[in-house]
């Protein structure tokens, strides 16, 4: 098998290991069915997977917990922004701006 | 009068999407830059783009491929990086009752960490079919369209564009501001901040499995603070 065929059949089967998992209760749904318990608990993965997802890259430099860096200060911008205005663009362009003018500031 | 409420659904389901969307923008450009520089070409790279359709599992997997790892190394690593998905997949199938098998296996494969979160509630509550499916297609299918357009941009600028800008920042943003109106409710605040602390002290697990320990551990939190904060309440 050349390297190309490889690669592309790499790419399938890893196309298939996002797919089922993503599939997996939306197609079995009229088949299967979770407990109610289960179910409840499942309300919080949403909120447990986003924190999951970004705490590490605010709260981490280079392997070491930093909670003083300007990923930080760039999140807890956009956070006031969100809270404090509708306008849904808003904590994008403060984040973004706290982030840089503060690596610009500190020359990091 | 089915197709109107699919269109009311869908017209919902992309107007309250459309701001949160701007966050794939970077993560896409991204991965298209990575791909590139893994030492893919630009037909191998949309080709990834548009089988695997997943930031986390292609850039979790292309390491791997740069340096020639066995396929089954990489099949393990791009399941440990999707198991969320299976939560995920579980937590919102009611929202699909009513639709057909071909359907669901479309749904299933447009399902995206921001898109469920976005939809999941009012898939939930809403009765009908047809405005579900809108409602979760016309989200889905932008998040499809700015994922390979994107991509595509990142493929072609990768060497380009100064790292230092930290586009992809804009990601970390928008899974913020998602979980904002989540956050307001206590036992909520309590499963993302167990599972925030969780992934960032197992931050050193292999395969990014402290990810999904801290998801783990966050739904088990706030499962136990509910219970907690029904007894206090009760009489």
């Amino acid at each position: 098998m050349s390297q190309d065929a490889t690669l592309w059949f790499a790419f399938v089967l890893i196309g298939l290991a996002t797919t089922l998992p993503r599939a997996s209760f939306i197609v079995l749904g009229n088949r299967v069915s979770l407990p109610p318990v289960v179910q409840r608990a499942l309300r919080y993965a949403p909120a447990a997977a986003l924190a999951a997802i970004v705490a590490p890259d605010v709260l981490v430099v280079a392997g070491n917990f930093a909670p003083l860096n300007p990923k930080l200060a760039g999140i807890i911008a956009a956070v006031a922004a969100a809270a404090l205005w509708r306008n849904p663009w808003l904590p994008f362009i403060a984040g973004m701006a706290v982030l840089l003018g503060l690596r610009a500031l500190t020359g990091a | 009068m089915s197709v109107s409420s699919f269109r009311a659904g869908a017209r919902e389901g992309f107007i309250g999407f459309l701001p949160l969307s701007v966050g794939l923008i970077p993560w896409a450009m991204v991965t298209g830059m990575a791909m590139i520089s893994t030492g893919l070409t630009p037909l191998q790279a949309m080709g990834m783009n548009v089988i695997v359709f997943a930031g986390t599992a292609q850039l979790g997997t292309l390491p791997l491929i740069a340096v020639g790892a066995p396929l089954w190394l990489m099949v393990l690593t791009a399941l440990a990086l999707n198991l969320r998905f299976v939560i995920f997949s579980a937590a919102i199938a009611e929202g699909f009752r009513g639709v057909g098998t071909p359907t669901r296996w479309a749904c299933g494969h447009l399902l995206t960490d921001g898109v469920f979160a976005h939809c999941m509630e009012k898939m939930l509550k809403v009765e009908d079919t047809r405005w579900r499916l809108g409602y979760f297609l016309a989200p889905s299918l932008w998040s499809w369209l700015l994922w390979q357009v994107f991509a595509l941009v990142g493929v072609f600028a990768a060497g380009s564009i100064p790292k230092h800008w930290s586009l992809e920042f804009m990601a970390s943003i928008a899974l913020l501001v998602l979980l904002i109106p989540m956050a307001k409710q206590r036992p909520m605040l309590v499963a993302a901040m167990v599972g925030g602390a969780t992934s960032v002290i197992l931050r050193g697990m292999p395969l990014r499995l402290g990810l999904i320990v801290g998801i783990v551990a966050g739904i088990g939190a706030g499962f136990a603070a509910e219970h907690w904060h029904a007894r206090k309440e009760a009489p």
